[in-house]
């Protein structure tokens, strides 16, 4: 077991891209680090650092207290998942396993018997004398799995491991994973793309943006208190509501002007958030979560007009998508997480209003077409600065 | 073929409602009532008439080696005598055993060299990105568009020098002739590697190397199990060409106990009369045997080496 610091740590490819601009990460013995980002955000590069299989540009690699800079792969004590899980298509499972070990001279015996086991941690027993291209997606993940775990590694790495995997797999192997990683205590860096995955795996997130670290945090904690707008877009499903709007203020009340419409902030919100003096008459951009907003038909209280567009009744809750007319926030973050979802292009395409999406109760019996109250808890909601993208806090 | 002969199930829907549509009636292609032969037959026929073209000549040699008289003349399609003559006359009169000993020797060592060496260069190729890369392949393929044979004052004059410093190199050797074959056929044999190797992810040398393992343990672990199809071809290809290849022999080889066995039955009916063609034909059936017996031997492998590099499979 170790720990891995990235120190300010360097990735110039030779074309002059800069993958990796001063990452600094600390990573704890034991701990179960995901590093998460839309595709070219330089995470994998990272990992692949870690993996001695890209080179450091500049900055320090630790693994365990030692220099691994110039350490060749095989001597760090490491052991990656691929994507694409790289399986030996000539050799059979347990070969597969077993390759590492046999490549490190370990007794014959020995390979036999540290193969069952992780095997049997794994159910591939039956397996062992199969090909990779006889078993299934989900085996093969394990098969890579078993590779990974046989050989008691100071460090795992995973690089996107589940994306090749369908939906209802990738739930059940996302869990498994989890599980092996605590009984093993093994460090372990985790990339992904999938912010369930980040949410859900993850002892803390780092979330990154063209080769920058934007926030590192717990799960429950990043999701709380994003640092600024990429986090709070990328972090959550859905994604954080987000508009522009004008912060005024009337002797103690302070209001968000949204289009047309006034939403008073309630004290608590004010509190939550002091600096948001420095902002008055000026624009700020509001974030605010689905599930903090509330049919007023169901909770009471004052709030925005809407439509709702279209329902999803999911039996817990309704999730209600409905357009504000208000002016969408236009920050370069908001722009690269719209290319990163195409589905959240579609919101910049609503002429005259932003599309958001709420969770309501199920007994407020929402149907498309209706005309909807949508009471926010202003408490929860989040401001951030419009130049610089920063949340508004403290 | 037989995908498109399979009639087609109707669909249940089709049979009681709207009159039958004649354009979605099923069409029972290769029955009596399709166009048996516009769609299949014709392709039979070239089938028999391209068989035909390659059994002819077979069948000649093997009759003319069989004919005692030893004249072409006298040689029919089918055999009209069967004698052994011809083969004992080969053996006895001729280095024959001696030539195949040289061709099978400098044709397996050659191809397997060159099969060799070209595998190593194009794992260097398709895996590294080094200076010269892109000129060293550049070259390579330069190279290949001049036939071989332009280089032949050259190489003559370069080992008539080897021949007199090194004799165990030179003219009338094993060596000189291997040298010469393995360095002709490096540069087609590396692109065609490399062209395959590239086929192979990346993600599986580098799961090896994490895994802790050399280069060297890469490339006979990982990688050459998985391109044998195209070591199969280049192998075979190599081999064919240096058992068939009589300018470059021709040159080199003077001392009738050093020929390779196209040297030595060109030798048989380069005479201006009285040459021996059943003892021609006897000598080149027997040379056709290493060759079949390699491409037998091969077989299941050549299918997919030469096919892959085209689609990744």
């Amino acid at each position: 077991m170790a720990d891995v610091v990235f120190d300010r740590v360097n990735k110039v490819y030779e074309n002059g891209f800069h993958a990796v601009k001063d990452l600094s990460l600390d990573i704890a013995d034991g701990e179960f680090l995901v590093l998460v980002g839309p595709s070219g955000c330089g995470k994998s590069t990272a990992l692949r650092m870690v993996a001695g299989l890209e080179d450091v540009s500049s900055g320090e690699m630790r693994i365990g207290g030692r220099v691994v800079n110039t350490v060749p792969s095989k001597d760090r004590d490491i052991a990656m998942v691929f994507q694409s899980y790289a399986l030996y298509p000539h050799m059979t499972v347990a070969d597969n396993i077993g390759y590492g070990l046999r490549i490190r001279k370990t007794p014959k015996a020995e390979i036999d018997r540290l193969v069952r086991e992780a095997a049997a941690k794994l159910d591939l027993t039956e397996y062992l004398d199969r090909r990779p291209k006889q078993l299934s997606g989900g085996q093969r993940q394990r098969v890579a799995m078993g590779r990974a775990i046989v050989r008691r590694p100071q460090v795992f790495l995973m690089d996107e491991p589940l994306s090749n995997l369908d939906a209802k797999l990738r739930g059940q192997m996302r869990t498994e994973i989890a599980q092996i990683q605590q009984d093993l205590g093994t460090t372990t860096i985790y990339v992904t793309h999938d912010q369930v995955e980040a949410m859900t795996m993850g002892d803390r997130i780092a979330l990154m943006k063209k080769g920058v670290l934007q926030q590192i945090a717990e799960p429950q904690h990043m999701y709380e208190n994003p640092d600024n707008i990429f986090v709070a877009g990328f972090i959550g499903s859905p994604p954080m509501n987000m508009a522009a709007a004008r912060l005024d203020r009337d002797g103690d009340t302070y209001s968000v002007q949204l289009g047309e419409q006034t939403l008073r902030l309630s004290p608590e919100a004010l509190a939550a958030h002091p600096r948001l003096a420095e902002y008055v008459g000026r624009d700020v951009v509001i974030g605010i979560r689905s599930e903090d907003m509330e049919d007023s038909r169901v909770k009471g209280g004052e709030g925005l007009r809407a439509t709702a567009n279209l329902v999803e009744a999911l039996g817990s809750e309704l999730m209600v998508y409905f357009t504000l007319d208000a002016r969408a926030a236009d920050t370069e973050d908001i722009k690269l997480l719209e290319k990163d979802h195409g589905d959240r292009a579609a919101k910049s395409l609503v002429s005259g209003g932003v599309r958001w999406v709420a969770s309501f109760a199920p007994r407020a019996r929402t149907r498309p077409g209706d005309a909807i109250m949508v009471t926010v808890d202003t408490a929860r909601m989040h401001f951030f600065d419009p130049e610089t993208s920063l949340a508004i806090r403290a | 073929m037989s995908a498109s002969t399979t009639p087609r199930p109707v669909p249940a829907t089709a049979a009681g409602a709207a009159p039958a549509d004649t354009q979605d009636a099923p069409r029972y292609l290769g029955s009596a009532q399709g166009n048996w032969f516009a769609r299949v037959g014709w392709r039979h026929l070239v089938a028999w008439a391209a068989i035909a073209f390659s059994v002819f000549p077979i069948l000649f040699v093997v009759s003319a080696a069989l004919n005692p008289l030893g004249q072409l003349s006298s040689t029919t399609l089918m055999p009209n005598a069967f004698s052994l003559e011809n083969f004992a006359k080969l053996l006895s009169t001729t280095e024959f055993a001696r030539w195949f000993l040289n061709s099978i020797v400098i044709a397996t060592v050659a191809g397997f060299l060159s099969m060799f060496i070209s595998a190593l260069a194009a794992f260097a190729f398709s895996r590294y990105r080094f200076k010269g890369r892109r000129a060293g392949l550049m070259f390579l393929l330069l190279v290949q568009m001049f036939p071989q044979f332009l280089a032949m004052v050259a190489i003559y004059i370069m080992f008539t020098r080897i021949t007199q410093l090194y004799p165990q190199i030179g003219f009338n050797t094993w060596w000189g002739l291997i040298i010469l074959y393995m360095g002709g056929a490096l540069g087609v044999n590396t692109w065609l590697m490399k062209g395959f190797f590239d086929t192979i992810p990346k993600d599986l040398d580098e799961s090896a190397k994490v895994d802790g393992a050399t280069h060297t343990q890469i490339f006979f672990g990982i990688i050459l199990p998985l391109v044998a199809p195209i070591l199969a071809v280049t192998g075979l290809l190599s081999f064919i060409g240096t058992i068939n290849e009589i300018i470059m022999a021709n040159v080199f080889l003077t001392k009738s106990e050093s020929k390779t066995l196209a040297i030595g039955l060109y030798g048989l009916i380069a005479g201006e009369r009285n040459n021996n063609f059943g003892i021609f034909a006897a000598g080149t059936l027997l040379t056709a045997i290493p060759t079949v017996a390699l491409f037998f031997a091969l077989q299941k492998y050549i299918v997919g080496g030469l096919t892959a590099g085209a689609v990744k499979g």
